[in-house]
């Protein structure tokens, strides 16, 4: 039986209220493993999950603390994993969550769920996050063609926070407009952030 | 025991046979491939012919198996198979470990040394990777069919095994005319 939570105790505060405690646990020495913290998102992920149904799938890159929480994975379930070093590539079957810490890695994945879900003539939707460098990368625009040609059912949630690790997206491309800039497709949502965390760690050095 | 080639079809009528398996590639549903020529009793409800990029494909191979599905996921050639190298050894063979799941869905990889009569068709057509990949994955069945009384047990068993462990099973193309 899958311990389900009630949505209703995560808003804003409470979700930075959990990457602080993680943020603190990092920068402590008591992960010994990387972390990649939320910041700055809370309100856009909360208004995307209002969509994203109990059976529906999750998959997500090694930033994904936030989807766990809001997929209804109990919190200490989370921060537990988060504590063994799993918050790169948090997976939990039970509520079909997902995670790849490869760029790009969740993303064909998701489609073979979508096309699956599609054959069974099931009602259920995926739902994959990546960021905006991601994005720009071959496989996802394979991935976000193909179901869109196919009408799979999935949805495509681009977090643009303009960087990735320290890189700027748009300046390495060489175009402020990325390509969900330039093409919207009807399978993509985007929403932009800035967050006050590091790509990687909590902005602490730890001695371990 | 039929020749190469007849145990190789016999295995993907075998396969084609249970309700789970689904066959992707490309030149799987139209011609073009000597592996294709070893599809001909498979459905045609079963076949999905796919656009050419290997990553995808083995990618969404894995999706379909968390669904349920045993998808025999078809490379003509290794080195094909090269360009799916990280959903091959960053994902489907850490699956168990990544999911926690002893059983989180299983493929089956079809791929073959290609073959070198009557025509050789150079170095990027006729690898054989078999020994790295059994370096780089560590919880994939990789069989190197070299002789047809290997055929059908190892679709069989790749097939039926519950276990979770997918099979990347290598074929070689120059016995299929043996």
């Amino acid at each position: 039986m899958v311990e389900t939570v009630d949505m209703n105790i995560w808003n804003a505060s409470e979700l930075i209220k959990f990457e602080s405690e993680i943020a603190e646990l990092f920068n402590s020495g008591q992960i010994h493993a990387p972390v990649h913290l939320y910041n700055g998102n809370e309100d856009h992920i909360l208004k995307v999950f209002q969509k994203i149904k109990d059976d529906d799938w999750i998959f997500c890159s090694w930033r994904s603390h936030y989807q766990c929480l809001l997929k209804g994975v109990p919190r200490e379930v989370v921060r537990q994993a988060i504590v063994a070093g799993k918050s790169i590539s948090l997976c939990f079957p039970d509520y079909q969550i997902f995670s790849s810490a490869i760029v790009g890695g969740q993303l064909s994945i998701a489609v073979g769920v979508a096309l699956g879900i599609k054959k069974s003539g099931a009602s259920q939707h995926v739902w994959c996050f990546l960021g905006d460098m991601t994005a720009e990368t071959g496989i996802a625009q394979t991935a976000i063609r193909y179901s869109r040609n196919h009408d799979l059912p999935i949805t495509f949630v681009i977090e643009d926070n303009s960087i990735s690790v320290m890189t700027d997206t748009r300046s390495v491309w060489g175009n402020n407009l990325l390509s969900f800039e330039e093409s919207v497709s009807k399978n993509v949502i985007t929403y932009k952030y800035k967050s006050n965390y590091p790509h990687a760690g909590a902005g602490t050095r730890v001695q371990f | 025991m039929g020749t190469y080639f007849d145990e190789l079809s016999r295995s993907m009528r075998y396969l084609s046979g249970k309700e789970e398996s689904i066959f992707l590639g490309q030149a799987v549903a139209v011609p073009g491939t000597a592996m294709r020529n070893t599809l001909t009793e498979v459905p045609n409800s079963k076949l999905l012919e796919l656009p050419v990029e290997e990553e995808f494909q083995l990618g969404l191979s894995i999706g379909l198996s968390f669904q349920g599905y045993v998808p025999i996921s078809i490379f003509p050639r290794w080195n094909f198979l090269l360009l799916a190298t990280n959903q091959l050894v960053n994902h489907l063979d850490k699956l168990r470990e990544l999911t926690g799941q002893s059983n989180p869905g299983k493929v089956i990889i079809r791929t073959g040394i290609g073959s070198t009569n009557p025509l050789y068709p150079g170095p990027q057509h006729t690898g054989d990777f078999t020994d790295a990949f059994r370096e780089m994955c560590q919880n994939l069945e990789i069989i190197r069919l070299d002789h047809p009384s290997l055929i059908f047990p190892a679709y069989q068993r790749a097939f039926e095994r519950d276990d979770g462990v997918s099979s990347l099973i290598i074929e070689w193309s120059d016995k299929y005319n043996d």
